[in-house]
């Protein structure tokens, strides 16, 4: 079902930037999604449109069918997770989660029994009495989510909720969302610009630049389809080249001949090729489809990253569980379901259109 | 080398507050002396103290001062609030700069420009001078400084905290008494003791605009001055003191509770 719903959504300030340009995007309930852009891609702004906080220059806003364009944030279903956590510093932490249902004049007894849930479902049961200043930045967080959640939201907002806490709590808090989502199984809408948080938590992703949306769809789909070089390049490292269409799944790069796994681009079209790093294997020279030499290692922990150059000095990036030698010639090997084409200027509903032409039969593995 | 930078620069605070609290000691020190006057002390007497609670007039206008004070700022503060948060949210900043501007020059014009500006508008306007009047102008020089001590916890408060009241359901009158009022209390506490002592020590504007029937601890002090200082005076000035010093420390419990309130505990 869906809950909420954009359509034609444009956002100028007043000083004449625009915010958002033309957004139409369709959020289905019970699904956990994410916003992820750069700064000042508009995934704020759209955040803010949705909770109310905003009003868009052009275009409407629907929840569940109803027209919400106008309403105000305080009569809303939605709840909001700020990126500072906004939480009350005048009052403690009982205080901050009840403050939604003390608002809403609901009995004392109801209201305590709702707090104890939500601050037993982010586990903080014991910090009722705690003030807001007693709190870690982790502890903060979870009673910015039990606050939200106390009020029975239809769809839960986080803008870069995550972002202020170091990589060790983000991982836990991440799980735990996650949980927390699919435990309730209300809609969470979360804002990133953090790419490997939203390919980690999210059930659909809207990965946004400039104002537009440029890209949606599933983790694995943006992962292994970008559909343009700003998503290939903002989602994981990747390795673009240009080359040149020669028939359907053959292409040209580097001026060598491939197989690959794109169709429905004429002939001779210039393209852009896109090659994830750890798709991408060091082989002994004889066995290897490029011939490189290596030009810096470094150790990751997990694996190596490993920079090489090509004959014609395109520079390559590898991720390698294993070691090589700087200034070694070796061959580097790639399955041709790994090559990705990406064309000039494509939009996602052209690319959507172009797969549907040549993919008839194996919808499973994608789209 | 660096104890010894360290021990100047007390000694040299020792100093200047020494010398900024002598006039003040000297003062209170001959209130306790017996005699017509400050040029030696002769024998420790309480005979000004009770010449002092026996003169009924002075113990009048004492109480009258206080109360001017009180009402003075209570009104300057709730106006001087509203003003305050008005300031803040004006649209344009241009609007906000010629507001701060208008303000400001009224904390910084001299306190006989005002009280002579006011004595031409209260007979221009026929109100007749006295407790109405002397009220009306403390409580419009007091704003200013209202205004100023509450304007920066508004700047500091986390505009989020609305957003985030508004997000939870509350209209606009729940955002004004449960999230922005609290926030910015401590902010209109010093305001209200602030213009407290401003009205409390104020005498050019007050002399001013003062008539036959009224008159303030400061313009009476001043009259009977003018006639030779009389040692009841330095009683009284003690007494102002000790009630000042009573204020200060008043003001001081009030932070540190709201501080301790709010200081994290380790954990």
């Amino acid at each position: 079902m869906d809950i909420i719903k954009l359509e034609h959504v444009t956002k100028q300030y007043d000083d004449g930037f625009i915010a958002l340009n033309d957004i139409s995007l369709t959020i289905e309930s019970g699904k956990f999604y994410s916003l992820l852009g750069p700064s000042g891609s508009g995934k704020t702004t759209i955040l803010r449109i949705m909770a109310g906080f905003s009003e868009p220059t052009e275009g409407k806003v629907y929840f569940a069918g109803q027209d919400i364009t106008a309403l105000d944030a305080s009569k809303r279903q939605i709840n909001t997770v700020f990126q500072n956590y906004a939480l009350f510093p005048h009052m403690n932490v009982y205080e901050n989660v009840a403050f939604g249902l003390e608002i809403k004049k609901q009995k004392k007894s109801k209201i305590q029994a709702a707090v104890k849930d939500a601050l037993h479902m982010v586990q903080l049961d014991d910090f009722a009495n705690r003030e807001i200043s007693e709190l870690s930045g982790g502890q903060q967080q979870r009673v910015a989510i039990a606050r939200a959640l106390v009020n029975q939201p239809k769809v839960l907002l986080l803008d870069e909720s995550l972002s202020a806490l170091d990589k060790h709590l983000r991982k836990d808090m991440q799980f735990e969302l996650r949980a927390i989502q699919k435990k309730l199984g209300i809609t969470f809408i979360f804002v990133t610009h953090d790419q490997e948080e939203a390919l980690a938590m999210s059930d659909e992703i809207f990965v946004l630049d400039k104002g537009k949306i440029q890209q949606s769809g599933s983790p694995v789909d943006i992962y292994d389809e970008p559909v343009n070089d700003f998503v290939a390049r903002f989602i994981g490292d990747s390795n673009i080249v240009l080359g040149r269409m020669v028939r359907d799944f053959e292409v040209e790069f580097v001026n060598r001949r491939f197989e690959c796994a794109d169709a429905g681009i004429p002939a001779g079209e210039k393209v852009e090729i896109v090659l994830r790093p750890e798709d991408l294997d060091l082989v002994r020279p004889e066995d290897g489809k490029l011939d490189v030499i290596v030009q810096s290692q470094l150790f990751l922990g997990d694996h190596y990253e490993i920079k090489a150059k090509d004959m014609d000095d395109n520079e390559w990036l590898i991720h390698s569980t294993n070691a090589t030698q700087v200034g070694k010639e070796v061959g580097v090997f790639f399955d041709s379901e790994d090559i990705h084409v990406m064309r000039f200027g494509e939009s996602e509903a052209d690319f959507d259109k172009r797969l549907e032409t040549y993919e008839g039969d194996e919808t499973g593995e994608k789209r | 080398m660096k104890k010894k930078h360290f021990v100047w620069s007390r000694l040299y605070m020792a100093i200047v507050l020494f010398m900024m609290y002598l006039p003040i000691f000297y003062l209170i020190f001959y209130s306790f002396s017996s005699g017509k006057n400050m040029s030696r002390f002769r024998h420790f007497t309480w005979a000004h103290y009770v010449t002092l609670f026996h003169d009924d007039r002075l113990l009048a206008i004492f109480i009258e001062t206080i109360m001017l004070a009180l009402l003075s700022s209570l009104v300057a503060t709730l106006i001087g609030t509203f003003g305050a948060i008005a300031i803040d949210q004006a649209k344009s900043k241009k609007f906000k700069g010629i507001l701060l501007a208008l303000n400001n020059i009224l904390m910084v014009s001299p306190d006989v420009i005002i009280g002579a500006s006011f004595l031409i508008f209260f007979t221009a306007l026929g109100i007749s001078l006295g407790f109405g009047s002397v009220l009306l102008s403390h409580i419009a020089f007091s704003i200013p400084v209202v205004v100023l001590m509450v304007l920066p916890r508004l700047k500091e408060m986390d505009r989020s905290l609305i957003d985030a009241a508004q997000d939870l359901g509350a209209n606009q009158f729940d955002v004004f008494s449960k999230i922005l009022l609290p926030v910015i209390t401590p902010g209109i506490l010093s305001g209200f003791f602030m213009a407290f002592t401003y009205s409390l020590d104020d005498f050019a504007v007050t002399f001013f605009v003062t008539g036959n029937g009224f008159s303030t601890l400061s313009v009476e002090i001043y009259s009977r001055a003018r006639q030779g200082i009389d040692l009841e005076i330095n009683a009284l000035s003690a007494l102002m003191f000790v009630f000042v010093l009573a204020l200060v420390f008043v003001y001081y419990l009030i932070e540190k509770r709201r501080r301790f309130k709010k200081a994290p505990k380790r954990g």
